[in-house]
């Protein structure tokens, strides 16, 4: 996290009041979004945060405050020409439905009077990026395509002319649970690669917490109750209405935010090779990877449980649904070569999880 | 709100003429209709009057005069109505928008027959300015009103996004909010279209020529045989202009979302 560094989006002191509404719909709000990071803004419906988030590129102007792009104050300059500088992508209902996916991604380059050559370049690079082949999609149009590949699409679209700032609207609000993980995953990846700063708006605090660097929980009468990281909120929500707002299921949503390659993991051995002292030994293929526990600890050899494995960039949450799903009581961690790394066991759960310094 | 675009029914349709299997339908109703009132009129002895109304000559330089009203006076249409109907839609004039809609309504009103003879009172005088002129305040209001319906209807959050990633208003508008309102706004023009047609008929009354005058003449005269064919090129002309504007609106239709 880059706190010390210059924000990238800096709010300052922002107000929104609608004509002919006396409260604000956003009341002298104050947020610094970190360079390259990912900033969750989550709260109850009607608190803000769309505004707030719609403040950012001016499609929304503030009735008073300030807002800085990069340093630069951006309050009253062009808001045409600022939101060409902005990825800004919404539920899927944004794409243009009588343009091609081509053309739909290409509407802010075209904008920007880029030569055709570049243009055509550009689109095939984002959709390589967004994993739809340019030569089987480019020329369809967004009816022709799934929930899931719109919204791909739309990402697409607000990458196109290279913004440091995405602005994201809900993007994954329309689309059904299964996709919507898989394109929460892709748009990790993505992020990896492009580094860009994105402010998110969700109702979804589960999507919050796997996406955000941080998060900022907005309160009625468009304040932010909290903005801090997802571990923090789950752990140490600031006031009683961010607690509430975390809910019940804070334990449980604590355990996605843990990556298993911070954990101490039990040691584990390969069968065969020396003795076991007393740690987890399992059997291995030609390979190195695991196929079957050989000897467990406290376990006799007719009550093994089956071997199941989870990835090492995996979190303990996942490790959990797989011991669930197995009824195992322990599972292999694995690395990319599925060569166990160590394994993380049921009782480990429920005890203060040992955890190293950040990798 | 929903007075206005009752009054122009195949705006409902957002402007898909039926599948084009069936594109076929209408001109072989004109053709064969056409063919019985010319067999028929193959069986019939002309009389001399008959005989200086029903010719080729006399017949094309009517159509043509009919064509002419139609055509410039929904051209007129078109030039007036569309504008109005995009600045009705911004966001600056959206106040203003059921006063001129009931308005153009109001006109639309107005017994097309009452207007054409009372306008020839004005400084206009006779002739086919006038008839323009009527024609144009007889079918103004499906033009306006499928303008605004068409702008309306396309979805705000579209809107959001195109201004969303930069286009500008007039980009938007150009880029965005026209295409997806073209479908409508055709079927508006189409319903202008197959009204100046039926009105043009009563230009004759001031003189601006057209098939009208044939069939008022003939009336007149009392010769049913000559008044039978003006008549049928007026319905043929008619049902054929619809046609084709119900194939431009299956075009446009299709290219939308």
């Amino acid at each position: 996290m880059s706190d010390g560094s210059r924000p990238m989006i800096a709010l300052e002191a922002i107000s929104k009041t609608y004509p002919g509404q006396s409260a604000p719909a956003v009341r002298e709000l104050d947020l610094h979004v970190p360079a390259g990071a990912i900033v969750m803004m989550v709260g109850p419906s009607g608190c803000g945060k769309t505004t707030t988030l719609k403040m950012m590129n001016r499609l929304i102007e503030p009735t008073s405050g300030r807002i800085l792009l990069d340093g630069e104050d951006v309050t009253a300059v062009g808001g045409d020409e600022l939101r060409r500088r902005i990825g800004y992508v919404i539920q899927q209902v944004g794409l243009f439905p009588h343009f091609t996916v081509a053309d739909n991604v290409a509407v802010v380059p075209r904008v920007l009077g880029w030569d055709r050559k570049r243009i055509t370049a550009r689109v095939d690079e984002l959709l390589h990026l967004v994993g739809l082949e340019p030569g089987q999609f480019r020329d369809r149009y967004p009816r022709q395509l799934s929930g899931g590949q719109q919204q791909r699409v739309g990402v697409a679209r607000g990458l196109a002319a290279d913004p440091a700032v995405m602005l994201m609207d809900e993007p994954f609000g329309a689309i059904d649970p299964i996709t919507r993980d898989r394109l929460q995953d892709e748009f990790l990846e993505i992020q990896r690669q492009v580094a860009k700063t994105i402010c998110f708006v969700t109702h979804d605090l589960t999507e919050a917490v796997k996406l955000g660097d941080r998060i900022a929980v907005f309160g009625p009468g468009g304040v932010v109750e909290q903005y801090d990281t997802p571990e923090q909120v789950l752990t140490h929500p600031a006031n009683d209405f961010v607690a509430e707002f975390v809910g019940s299921g804070a334990a449980v949503r604590r355990l996605s935010l843990l990556q298993l390659n911070r954990l101490e993991l039990d040691e584990v051995t390969v069968d065969g090779v020396g003795a076991t002292n007393g740690h987890p030994t399992y059997r291995a293929d030609a390979d190195g990877r695991a196929v079957a526990w050989a000897h467990l600890p406290g376990t006799g050899a007719g009550d093994l449980p089956p071997l199941v494995t989870v990835p090492l960039t995996g979190t303990v949450y996942d490790a959990v649904d797989v011991m669930l799903e197995a009824r195992a009581p322990l599972v292999a961690v694995v690395d990319d070569e599925d060569r166990p790394k160590g394994a993380l066991r049921w009782e480990a759960l429920v005890r203060e999880l040992p955890t190293k310094g950040r990798p | 709100m929903t007075a206005p675009t009752t009054t122009a029914p195949p705006a409902a349709t957002g402007g898909v003429a039926g599948p084009p299997s069936r594109l076929w339908v209408t001109p072989v109703i004109v053709l064969v209709g056409l063919g019985l009132v010319f067999g028929y009129l193959a069986t019939q002895t002309l009389d001399s009057v008959e005989r200086r109304t029903i010719n080729v000559e006399t017949i094309t330089t009517r159509l043509g005069e009919h064509l002419y009203l139609t055509a410039l006076s929904t051209v007129v249409v078109i030039v007036l109505a569309i504008p109005l109907g995009i600045a009705l839609s911004r966001p600056a004039l959206r106040r203003v928008q059921p006063a001129v809609l009931a308005i153009s309504g109001f006109l639309q009103a107005l017994p097309p027959f009452g207007v054409i003879i009372l306008i020839a009172f004005t400084p206009l005088g006779l002739g086919a300015t006038t008839a323009i002129v009527a024609l144009v305040l007889a079918s103004f209001l499906p033009v306006v009103t499928n303008t605004v319906v068409g702008l309306r209807q396309v979805d705000r959050a579209m809107i959001e996004a195109a201004r969303g990633v930069g286009m500008s208003a007039a980009q938007t508008l150009r880029q965005v909010e026209l295409p997806l309102a073209v479908p409508v706004m055709v079927a508006g023009v189409r319903v202008a279209l197959v009204l100046n047609v039926g009105t043009a008929t009563l230009a004759t009354y001031i003189g601006a020529g057209g098939l009208g005058t044939i069939i008022d003449g003939s009336l007149r005269l009392g010769r049913p045989t000559a008044v039978l064919v003006a008549a049928s090129l007026v319905a043929a002309l008619a049902l054929i202009i619809d046609w084709l504007a119900g194939v431009a609106e299956h075009l446009v239709g299709r290219r939308g979302g």
